[in-house]
């Protein structure tokens, strides 16, 4: 890559310097005559090739170790809402759901390979559009911050007043709160401690759900939504209320329960208690539990290891490609036969058409010219006699 | 009242009967590229421009090398160009320097005006103006050349980004059952355009040359890709809207199913609206300026502060969003510093999609270069890409065949030559008679007249 030469005003007729002659010249300056020294990069083969790659060994490398990492995650899935409801129609089970009947329900889990300590908790729900625009403005970021702005509830409608009285905390986000609940224990029935503080975002406890703020009123309308509220532990240690208000991007999303600080060894078999509270039959949607480890990438997703070497594998093959191409057809940089004059000579300029050698042409070299659509073998043509020299150009008798 | 309508009939056939005579003088020359000049005055304009004869004489003039006007009033001038203009559906432009030029000036697609000697009424009314008749060349071969060359990857280049960005929020309401649920924060959307993707293109269409101002005159050839409309056609259009299209899925498929819906950092911590909004969006900035990056042939240090400093303000802009307090920040509040920042699979997710992203375009740059390359590529190479001298002989060789023979100013050219010519042959002349006169032998001759008579 070469600067851009400075370059010199070509029609120089009169000179303007001249002395007792007022010159209106402006100022020269190189950023108002467009001569900023400039990069000018033109793509070469060199560079084509070596960009590629590079994006090989830069990309191949960070896919396998996020394919490793990915690997080394183990995750265990349960779906539990069809095991743990009565089997028949949809209405029946919405029925079930809505009854006082027990809800407790037992699922066995076993451990596919050793698990290192965390493991992670999850309760995943399929079709359930968190992100839905009415139910992420229902409610009072205000209200949660401090105990002052308790009737800052506008935004709450519907869920903002039960019997008159206002509800802390107000709106739907609040009153659909998840409350299925698990207890875990091994084969030996030993119970495995679930650990409920610090699943949410230290930003949220510390600033954005207050100290003083107690829940108040809460699920005493004549629908019930979800879980109730300890009234006696402020929101900021509300851990679960806490998570459920981040609202999730995606209709299938996983929300973290707690974390179980033990090591699990591979095939172990985990008893979860599960107390199936939470309606999710009215609108199809899905309940799971996941028992999932974490690598310094996140969770369980060999989507981008793939993605990164899918990509790094094309531009391998890309880079190949591109020198075989250019070592079976190369173009000279800066051939002039490319340029559009040259390669569609039109009238006068075909006078002035290029042509390089492109081989070593050994002497002697033979000049021909060469007629299409000539017929030269027509019947009528051979033979004719204004061909002859001294007809076609008499002289000048 | 009947002899004036008479007389006037006389005019208007004999003006006829002129052009019919002219056009097939035309028509009968033998050697086709020969230029004609017309030559009309104003009393003959005035019958000639009406409608019934206009086309017949547009006809003629059209064919003509060139056309002289004498002693046309300023209606008659600014009447010709736009029947001109009509007629032969071109892009016209008109130069003139005084008050009667004006209407002609406002009358052509481009008007320029002379500031000088005769005011500055041409100078006011004009899109254009220069201090001197010859710095039009240098108007039109730089200038234009790079101005056309400016605004038409500006304008795709616009098109491309804001399909980038707007398309991404419709895919996701897809996800959020078309509720209207907005992906981003409404800061973000505002700082988009503003701040975060504007100062590059300003800097695009500003400042970009493909070749410097030298080789645009040495080459003036390279003015015809404005004028067949090279790059700002149809295809190119669809072209850019589709790589836009295709860049916004890409972006927007490969933030969804990379970060949902396990954990996306090692506390086991799942992302949420406001964490696939800000990957989203910091994908979007990347790639939007990166490929405008792709575009620039001519980086000077601005381009580098505009297009690198905008990607950088996006992470200040957030650090201090995040940093306001709560009430005013809200899902953003500390956003980049305590959630996504820490987390190595942000970094990855960006690098992966903006080289998914550019590389569609970027084969197909290649491509183009390699095997199909344009004629500005073809100089470039030829300038910058050998260590050749520049003055060799390939290169003048291609700079005389990138001029077309004009037929205009030929008959001077003609005249020239042959005034050159005999001044040559005078000196010469005057060179032997001198070489003569001063030769020994002569002066021997001169001197002793009376022994060379016997």
């Amino acid at each position: 890559m070469i600067k851009a030469p400075m370059n010199s005003t070509s029609t120089q007729l009169q000179d303007p310097s001249a002395p007792g002659r007022y010159s209106k010249r402006p100022q020269y300056s190189r950023f108002t005559q467009q001569e900023l020294p400039a990069c000018k990069p033109i793509l070469t083969p060199r560079w084509v090739i070596s960009v590629f790659m590079l994006l090989t060994i830069v990309f191949v490398p960070i896919g396998l170790a996020s394919l490793f990492a990915s690997q080394d995650v183990v995750e265990i899935v349960n779906r539990y809402d069809d095991a743990c409801a009565p089997s028949g129609t949809k209405s029946d089970k919405v029925r079930f759901i809505q009854s006082d009947a027990s809800k407790t329900c037992n699922i066995t889990l076993t451990v596919p390979k050793h698990m290192k300590q965390p493991i992670y908790v999850y309760y995943q729900l399929d079709n359930f559009y968190q992100n839905h625009r009415r139910y992420v403005k229902s409610r009072s970021d205000k209200q949660l911050r401090s105990r002052k702005n308790e009737n800052i509830i506008s935004t709450c409608n519907p869920e903002d007043k039960a019997n008159g009285m206002t509800i802390v905390p107000c709106g739907l986000v609040a009153w659909s709160m998840f409350n299925d609940t698990f207890s875990f224990s091994t084969g030996k029935d030993v119970q495995l401690p679930v650990t409920k503080k610090g699943i949410s975002w230290k930003s949220d406890r510390d600033h954005k759900f207050g100290k003083d703020v107690f829940p108040k009123n809460f699920q005493n309308g004549s629908f019930i939504g979800g879980a109730r509220l300890n009234e006696s532990i402020p929101l900021s240690e509300q851990e679960d209320l806490i998570v459920w208000m981040r609202t999730a991007a995606l209709p299938t999303f996983r929300k973290l329960f707690g974390k179980i600080e033990v090591d699990l060894q591979a095939g172990d078999t985990i008893n979860v208690v599960v107390q199936n509270n939470y309606n999710t039959y009215s609108f199809n949607g899905k309940k799971k539990l996941v028992l999932s480890t974490a690598s310094w990438l996140g969770g369980k997703n060999s989507f981008i290891g793939i993605a990164y070497l899918a990509v790094g594998g094309l531009c391998f093959v890309l880079a190949v490609a591109f020198t075989i191409i250019y070592l079976v057809k190369p173009r000279r940089l800066g051939d002039p036969s490319y340029l559009s004059w040259n390669a569609n000579p039109s009238g006068l300029a075909s006078l002035f058409a290029s042509q390089d050698v492109p081989k070593h042409m050994k002497q002697p070299i033979y000049v021909y010219y060469q007629l299409d659509n000539f017929y030269q073998n027509h019947r009528r043509r051979l033979g004719d006699p204004s061909y002859l020299s001294w007809n076609a150009n008499p002289s000048g008798h | 009242m009947i002899q004036h309508f008479v007389a006037f009939q006389a005019m208007k056939d004999d003006i006829l009967n002129q052009i019919e005579a002219s056009r097939q003088v035309i028509i009968n020359e033998k050697n086709k590229d020969d230029p004609f000049a017309l030559v009309v005055d104003g009393k003959a304009l005035e019958i000639a421009l009406r409608n019934d004869i206009k086309d017949n004489f547009l006809q003629l003039a059209v064919t003509c090398a060139s056309v002289i006007c004498c002693r046309v009033s300023p209606k008659q001038k600014a009447l010709i160009t736009r029947l001109v203009k009509k007629y032969t559906g071109k892009m016209t432009l008109a130069i003139g320097d005084g008050a009667n030029d004006v209407g002609m000036i406002q009358e052509a697609d481009i008007g320029i005006g002379i500031s000088g000697m005769e005011g500055m009424q041409a100078v006011m009314a004009s899109d254009f103006s220069i201090p001197q008749f010859r710095f039009l060349e240098r108007l039109l071969i730089v200038h234009g050349h790079w101005c056309y060359k400016r605004i038409s990857k500006m304008i795709l280049y616009f098109v491309y980004k804001n399909i980038v960005f707007g398309l991404t929020l419709f895919y996701y309401e897809m996800y959020s059952r078309f509720s209207g649920d907005v992906l981003y924060d409404g800061w973000y959307m505002v700082m988009f355009n503003l701040f975060l993707t504007s100062l590059p293109v300003i800097s695009l269409g500003v400042l970009e040359q493909d070749v410097s101002s030298d080789i645009c005159l040495q080459f003036p050839a390279l003015y015809q890709q404005g004028q067949k409309g090279i790059f700002f056609s149809w295809k190119r259009i669809i072209g850019w809207m589709g790589n836009g299209i295709l860049t916004s899925l890409v972006i927007s498929i490969l933030n969804v199913y990379v970060l949902s819906p396990s954990a996306f950092r090692k506390g086991g911590q799942v992302v949420d609206i406001a964490h696939l909004g800000l990957t989203t969006y910091t994908t979007i900035v990347w790639t939007v300026n990166c490929q405008i990056a792709l575009i620039i042939t001519h980086f000077t240090w601005i381009q580098h502060i505009f297009i690198w400093g905008s990607i950088f303000s996006w992470y200040i802009f957030l650090l201090f969003y995040g940093a306001l307090p709560p009430e005013y920040s809200k899902r953003e509040y500390k956003l980049l510093i305590e959630a996504v920042g820490p987390a190595p699979m942000y970094w990855i997710v960006v690098l992966l999609v903006v080289v998914i992203s550019l590389l569609p375009y970027f084969i197909y740059m290649v491509i183009q270069r390699s095997f199909y390359p344009m004629d500005d590529h073809v100089i470039q190479e030829m300038k910058y890409g050998r260590k050749v001298v520049v003055d060799d002989e390939m290169w003048l060789r291609e700079e005389k065949s990138s001029r077309k023979p004009t037929q205009i100013g030929f008959s001077a050219r003609v005249d020239a030559k042959i005034l050159y010519l005999k001044d040559q042959l005078h000196r010469k002349k005057m060179f032997i008679i001198k070489s003569i006169a001063n030769s020994p032998i002569r002066r021997s001759i001169s001197t002793n007249p009376l022994e060379n008579r016997d």
